[in-house]
């Protein structure tokens, strides 16, 4: 059993092994912010990943490509073990998150889903006012006094790059403003739990391209503190928006590697393919 | 389906259209049906109201809402402790009845969903929403009257929560269900603890729907009779305490739907006269209420 995990992920193993100097030479060596190694997935008993492994970069931007139903949102979604919250699926392998692997028994969850934020496609604010959605993790996770609250409120919205348009509209439901800013509110709620690691789902596919053009800048202001890995199925997008690559495809990680390597210079047929708009 | 076996308008298979006139006589056919077979139901809707507005309309006064019923076959009188009661024994049944719904609904969608005990549950509310009203009144008859060795307004609620129950619980998992599984993974991605997003989150972003639920299920059994028959029976007493001979759980309890049950069969014409007003009273409420929670809670949606 173990074995063959081993072998597999050393058969997909997404080593890029060309010299193209500075950057793939970062690549290596930047800390790892998590670790994937050797993880299947399975719905029930279809099983959706197989034993990928692969590398998150600390304070970059790593995008996850693929046609759909290849297996990215299953991927992202191990990293904060939201699946568990369907009793028939369910994830073996390792995913190393500071020293811990985060699949194993014994992890705290509020903890691990407080140091990972997650954004959803569909941009889906709390049935609550503007504030009290970006003060729900804070109330969550911290003790703090009205004051201090109010002042957490205001910088993540302002990390958001939101604070400006709905400085005025605090008390207004959250499910009022725009899915744009909508979905910038549900970026500005996971920032105020103070996470590490966020993983976005596709952010962009539900909202206009103005909308769309300011999320990509905020990820671009975000990377210098937070960890992104973000799904998308526009490739223009993730060569925009990203450091590294990742290309699933049929529920394993075909090529992964810098950016500019994986769009200028694939090493694989699949990934050209894909790439290139053979097939999507 | 690859591309080399969609038939496409260069496929040398002919495609032949189908007949619009004919999809259109079919279309205007069953739009009728559907139309007949809704304005038939609003028919006999409208014939009850307008009978019961005419025939009760006439006992409507001061009288009938303050006064107790007349002895015997004295004149006057009303059915004020009747008002009193039904309300009473509703309400005290929604207190049992709502809480335990509605528990039970947020643990079939939110935590028992697919499992066997869930499944279980549901069938079970199934089974119990299908029994026949006059059921509840015999087992809360077994299980308080014929124990204590007398009738009470207790027992009757506890029969009227009975068939509150699986009303409320159904309808409340129903709107529970709608709550998108994006806005559920949301807020446990925030890391909240599973009972906080429930109940800070999900249920919140439900409240219309679940007050909905709520009062269209107390509604549901505030023209009950059946239930009251071997429980809470009737009296023409003004409810009085608790444990006292017409207290709450010490004896028979007024209520309008066992009243106009008697006195609609009675043959004094103005104790007829006050069972239709006592319809009337119930029909506008049930009626007014349903309307009002769906035109509060239902707009825009
Ligand atoms: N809830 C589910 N139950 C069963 N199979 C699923 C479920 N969600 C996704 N899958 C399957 O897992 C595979 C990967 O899906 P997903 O990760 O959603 O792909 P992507 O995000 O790349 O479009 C697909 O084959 C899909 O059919
Ligand atoms: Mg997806």
């Amino acid at each position: 059993m173990t074995e063959t995990t081993t072998d597999r992920s050393a058969a997909v193993a997404p080593r890029i092994e060309v010299a193209t100097g500075q950057r793939a030479v970062e690549f290596d060596a930047l800390p790892s912010k998590l670790s994937v190694r050797g993880l299947d997935f399975f719905y029930g008993k279809e099983q959706a990943l197989f034993g990928n492994t692969l590398e998150i970069k600390e304070k970059r931007v790593t995008a996850i490509i693929g046609p759909s139903g290849c297996g990215k949102s299953t991927h992202i979604r191990t990293f904060n073990r939201i699946y568990e919250l369907y009793r028939n699926q369910r994830a073996t392998g390792e995913i190393w998150f500071d020293g811990r692997n985060i699949l194993a028994s014994g992890t705290d969850l509020l903890d691990l889903r407080r140091r990972i934020g997650m954004i959803f496609q569909k941009p889906s604010p709390f049935p609550m006012t503007v504030f009290d959605n970006i003060a729900y993790g804070l109330r969550l996770h911290f003790k703090l006094s009205r004051s201090e609250l109010a002042d957490h409120v205001e910088d993540a919205l302002k990390r958001a790059a939101l604070w400006d348009e709905v400085k005025h509209k605090l008390k207004e439901p959250g499910l009022a403003l725009s899915g744009g800013q909508q979905q910038r509110l549900s970026i500005a709620r996971a920032i105020a739990a103070e996470p590490e690691v966020i993983l976005m789902d596709e952010p962009c596919s539900a909202i206009d391209p103005v909308a769309t053009a300011k999320i990509e800048e905020l990820i671009a202001q975000l990377s210098s503190a937070y960890t992104i890995v973000i799904v998308t199925h526009n490739m223009q997008q993730a060569a925009r928006v990203s450091d590294y690559t990742a290309f699933f495809f049929e529920g394993r990680i075909v090529e992964a590697g810098l950016t500019t390597q994986i769009f200028e210079n694939p090493q694989r047929k699949q990934t050209e393919d894909y790439i290139t708009g053979r097939f999507s | 389906m690859s591309a080399d076996t969609m038939p496409g308008p260069l496929s040398a298979v002919p495609l032949r259209p189908r007949s619009v006139a004919r999809r259109r006589v079919v279309d205007r056919l069953v739009t009728s049906l559907a139309w007949l077979a809704a304005a038939f139901g609003v028919f006999i809707m409208g014939w009850i109201v307008v009978t019961v507005v005419g025939r009760g309309i006439g006992a409507i006064n001061w009288a009938f809402f303050t006064q107790s019923p007349p002895a015997g076959a004295d004149l006057g009188g009303g059915l004020g402790p009747c008002i009193v009661g039904t309300i009473v024994l509703t309400g005290f049944a929604a207190v049992i009845g709502i809480p335990i719904g509605f528990f039970g609904a947020v643990y079939l969608s939110e935590f028992g969903r697919t499992g066997r005990i869930a499944t279980a549950i549901r069938t079970i509310t199934n089974v119990v929403l299908g029994v026949p009203s006059i059921i509840a009144g015999l087992f809360a008859y077994a299980i308080l009257v014929k124990p204590l060795h007398h009738y009470s307004g207790f027992a009757g609620s506890v029969a009227l929560a009975f068939i509150m129950l699986p009303v409320m619980t159904r309808a409340a998992e129903d709107v529970l269900n709608l709550v998108p599984n994006e806005l559920r993974e949301s807020a446990l991605a925030m890391g909240a603890p599973r009972w906080r997003a429930t109940l800070g989150v999900i249920v919140r972003s439900a409240r219309a729907g679940l007050i909905t639920s709520t009062i269209l299920a107390v509604v549901r059994v505030a023209g009950e009779t059946a239930p009251l028959l071997f429980t809470a029976l009737s009296s023409p007493y003004w409810l009085n305490g608790l444990f006292g001979p017409s207290g709450f759980f010490g004896g028979p309890v007024a209520n309008l739907t066992k009243t106009i049950y008697d006195y609609s069969t009675s043959p004094y014409q103005h104790l007829q006269q006050l069972a239709w007003g006592g319809a009337l009273v119930i029909i506008v409420a049930v009626l007014g209420t349903n309307v009002l929670v769906r035109l509060v809670f239902q707009r825009g949606k």
